[in-house]
C-alpha cells in the first residue's frame, strides 16, 4: 500500500472551525494543480461495552474505536489505544457485534470530503461531522505518495510536500494551520511497509487531537 | 513446401545465420528478410481469404439461381463444380501459407505474451524473440520530444547494430567516423575523465565483472540477471504477488536453475544474459535489456516503482507513475550518450548511472536545494528526476584524483536536478 500522511486542522486558540476553511483548502489544492477525483468517506465509531451486570468489575476495555475505510470496503479495523492494539477484521464483524450485544456504538463520526490527484500524489480534504448532526468537529487531510510504500523512504518526500502545502495555504491567512502528528507505528507492532492498519492508527491519533482541539 | 524454415530451438538461429552463411538450401534468412517475407505472406493470405469470400458469395448466388430457374440447372451444376474446385484450391493454399507463417514464428503464442505497451502493431517476425527491424521505431515513438540529432543517432545505432550482428567481418569504419564527429566538438574537455574511467572500466571484461564492481560501489542496489523469457515470467509474477507482501523484493527462485548465488548477485552463464534488473528496495526497479543476449551492449532501459508488476514491466515498458516515466525518458537519452561516447564501456557507464538514482527520494536538487519541485509546465510535483550523464569539463575532477582502487568515485560527477533546474540542456 502506498504511504499516507494524515493532517488535521489546528485552529488558532480562540477561533472556531467553519466550513469556509474547508472550501479554502479545497481551492488551494486546485490552485496547485490538483484534479478533483471524487468523494471520500471514512466512518469512525466509538464503542462502549454493554454491561449487563453493572456491579461486576469491568473486564473488557472501556472503549475502543472501529474504523471503516473507503479503500477497503471488505474490512473493518479496531483500535484499542490504551493497549496499543490494532486489528484488521472482515466487514461482517459489525453484524456479529450487533448479534452479540457486547458492545454498543456510542458515537459515530463521518470523515468526508473530496479527493484530488496531483501527479503522483493523492490528496483528500474533508471534514469531520457526527453521524446524525451537522456541526463541524474537525477538518482533516490525507496526503498519499503513490510510488512508494516504505514509510522511511517516503518521509523526506512527504515532509517537503507538507512544507509546500503549508506555504501555499499560508497565503490565504486562515485562522490556524494543518499539523501532522507522527504516530508511533512500532508501538502497535506495525512494520515499515505501509498498510491500512497504519491508516487506522493515524485516525486514532488524530482523534485525540481533534477532541483536544474542540475542548479548547 | 517450397522453402525450408527452421522452427524449434530459436537460440540457434542467429548463430546459424552468422556461422553458416552459405550452407545451401536450408539457410535461415536474416530477420529483416524474414519480416519482409512474413509481411508478403500475410498479404497473400489476406488476398486468399478475400477470394474465398467472393467464391462463397458466388456459390450462394448460383444456388439462388438454381432455385429460381430450374431449366438452367446443367449450366449451374457445371458452374458449381468448377467453383468448388477453385475454392478447394484456395483453402489448400491458405493452409500451406498458414503453416509457413506458423513455422516462421509469426503466429505462435510466445510473441503475444510479450506484451506491447506502446500500442503499436507487433513486430512480426523475430524467432529469437529479439526486436530487430522495428526496435528504433518503437523507441522513437515514445520520445516525441527527441531532437533530429537524437533520432538520427538512434536510427544509425539500430542499423549499425544489425550490420555488426549479421556482417561481423565488415569493419566498423562508419561508426568510428560518427563517434569522432559527435564527440569532438562538445566534449573536448571530457576525454581526460573518460580515459581515466576507461582504464578502470575496460578491465571489466564481462557482465559479471561489472556487476561485482557495482555491488562494491553500491551495496544497497540488488542486481539480478535473466534470460529474456525468464524476465517476463518474473514481471508477471510481480503483479500476482499479494500487495501486502514484500516478496517483490526477494530473490526470484528459478526452477531452471542455471544460476549460482553470489551474495546479492545472481549470475547466469554469461552468454545467456539478456535482461539485468537493478532493484533498490522501496525506491525503484530498473530493467536493462542487452542485445544481442550475452553481449555487453545495452539496448533499452526503463524505471518502475518497486510495487509495479505485470506484462508491461520490461525495458521498453513505461511505468504508471509520472516520476518514473520521466526518469525513463531521461535514461533513454543517457543511454544514447553513453553509446556515442564509448560503445565498449556503455553498459558499465549506464549501470553506474542508474545506481546514482538510489538517492532519488532523499537528495535535493543541486541547483535549487529542494527535494520536490512543482513543475509548472507539467503541473506535477516531482523530485529531482534528472541525473547528469554528460561529462563536461565543468564537472570533471582531475584524473589524477581518481585512484583506481576507489570504486566509489564513479558517481562523483553525477548531480541531481529537477526537470526545470537542469543546468545545461540534456
Amino acid at each position: 500500500m502506498t504511504v499516507k500522511w494524515m493532517l488535521h486542522w489546528q485552529p488558532k486558540p480562540g477561533t472556531t472551525l467553519s466550513t469556509q476553511i474547508l472550501t479554502e483548502a479545497c481551492q488551494c489544492v486546485e490552485s496547485i494543480g490538483g484534479q478533483k477525483d471524487g468523494r471520500w468517506r471514512s466512518v469512525l465509531t466509538f464503542y462502549r461495552p454493554i454491561q449487563r451486570d453493572t456491579l461486576a468489575p469491568l473486564e473488557h476495555p472501556r472503549d475502543f474505536l472501529g474504523l471503516a475505510l473507503q479503500e477497503q470496503p471488505f474490512k473493518y479495523y479496531f483500535i484499542l489505544r490504551s493497549n496499543r492494539i490494532v486489528v484488521e477484521a472482515d466487514a461482517s464483524i459489525q453484524a456479529v457485534m450487533e448479534k452479540l450485544q457486547s458492545y454498543k456504538a456510542r458515537v459515530t463520526l463521518h470523515f468526508e470530503g473530496f479527493q484530488y490527484k496531483l501527479g503522483d500524489f493523492q490528496v483528500r480534504v474533508g471534514k469531520c461531522v457526527p453521524a446524525m448532526a451537522e456541526n463541524l468537529r474537525g477538518i482533516m487531510m490525507e496526503v498519499e505518495y503513490l510510488p512508494l510504500s516504505s514509510i522511511e523512504k517516503s518521509r523526506p518526500v512527504l515532509e517537503e510536500f507538507f512544507d509546500m502545502w503549508q506555504e501555499a495555504l499560508s497565503k490565504k491567512s486562515l485562522p490556524g494551520h494543518f499539523m501532522h502528528i507522527e504516530s508511533n507505528f512500532a508501538d502497535y507492532g506495525l512494520q515499515d511497509r505501509y498498510s491500512s492498519q497504519h491508516t487506522a492508527v493515524q485516525y486514532a491519533t488524530c482523534m485525540i487531537q481533534l477532541m483536544a482541539a474542540v475542548r479548547t | 513446401m517450397m522453402q525450408q524454415i527452421q522452427p524449434g530451438p530459436v537460440a540457434a538461429t542467429p548463430a546459424a545465420s552468422t556461422n553458416h552463411p552459405d550452407s545451401g538450401a536450408p539457410a535461415v534468412e536474416a530477420p529483416p528478410k524474414q519480416v519482409a517475407t512474413a509481411m508478403e505472406r500475410l498479404s497473400r493470405a489476406a488476398r486468399l481469404i478475400a477470394d474465398i469470400r467472393i467464391g462463397a458469395d458466388r456459390l450462394l448466388e448460383a444456388l439462388f439461381l438454381a432455385a429460381e430457374s430450374p431449366h438452367q440447372s446443367n449450366k449451374i451444376i457445371q458452374f458449381l463444380v468448377k467453383e468448388e474446385s477453385v475454392m478447394r484450391q484456395y483453402f489448400q493454399d491458405l493452409r500451406v501459407l498458414g503453416k509457413q507463417l506458423e513455422d516462421s514464428g509469426v503466429l505462435n503464442g510466445s510473441l503475444k505474451s510479450r506484451g506491447n505497451s506502446w500500442g503499436l502493431h507487433m513486430p512480426l517476425v523475430c524467432p529469437d524473440g529479439a526486436v530487430v527491424a522495428y526496435a528504433w521505431k518503437r523507441q522513437l515513438a515514445g520520445q516525441a520530444g527527441a531532437s533530429a540529432v537524437d533520432r538520427t543517432r538512434l536510427a544509425l545505432k539500430a542499423f549499425t547494430d544489425q550490420k555488426r550482428r549479421f556482417f561481423p567481418h565488415l569493419e566498423d569504419e562508419a561508426f568510428c567516423i560518427d563517434r569522432g564527429l559527435v564527440t569532438a566538438k562538445k566534449f573536448r574537455g571530457s576525454q581526460g575523465l573518460v580515459t581515466g574511467h576507461r582504464d578502470l572500466l575496460n578491465k571489466e571484461g564481462s557482465v559479471s565483472d561489472i556487476i561485482t564492481n557495482l555491488q562494491l560501489m553500491a551495496p544497497d542496489v540488488r542486481i539480478f540477471t535473466y534470460q529474456r523469457l525468464d524476465w517476463l515470467k518474473r514481471a508477471s509474477a510481480l503483479s500476482t504477488d499479494h500487495p501486502g507482501s514484500s516478496s517483490n523484493e526477494h530473490t526470484y527462485q528459478n526452477s531452471n536453475n542455471l544460476r549460482s548465488g553470489l551474495g546479492n548477485t545472481v549470475v547466469l552463464a554469461a552468454d545467456q544474459i539478456a535482461v539485468i534488473e537493478l532493484l533498490v528496495p522501496s525506491v525503484f526497479r530498473a530493467v536493462v535489456s542487452l542485445h544481442p543476449a550475452g553481449s555487453m551492449s545495452p539496448e533499452a532501459v526503463a524505471f518502475f516503482s518497486t510495487d509495479e508488476g505485470g506484462n508491461y514491466v520490461h525495458s521498453r515498458g513505461l511505468s504508471v507513475f509520472h516520476v518514473f516515466k520521466h526518469i525513463t525518458g531521461h535514461a533513454d537519452k543517457a543511454l544514447q550518450y553513453f553509446q556515442s561516447v564509448d560503445m565498449d564501456i556503455s553498459l558499465s557507464l549506464l549501470l553506474r548511472w542508474i545506481c546514482s538514482y538510489r538517492t532519488l527520494f532523499t537528495d535535493a536538487c543541486s541547483k535549487c536545494q529542494r527535494l520536490l519541485m512543482m513543475d509548472k509546465s507539467l503541473a506535477l510535483v516531482l523530485p529531482p528526476v534528472h541525473r547528469t550523464y554528460q561529462i563536461t569539463s565543468a564537472t570533471k575532477t582531475s584524473p589524477n584524483q581518481l585512484p583506481s582502487s576507489d570504486k566509489s568515485q564513479s558517481c562523483d560527477f553525477i548531480f541531481a536536478y529537477h526537470i526545470g533546474c537542469a543546468a545545461d540542456d540534456t
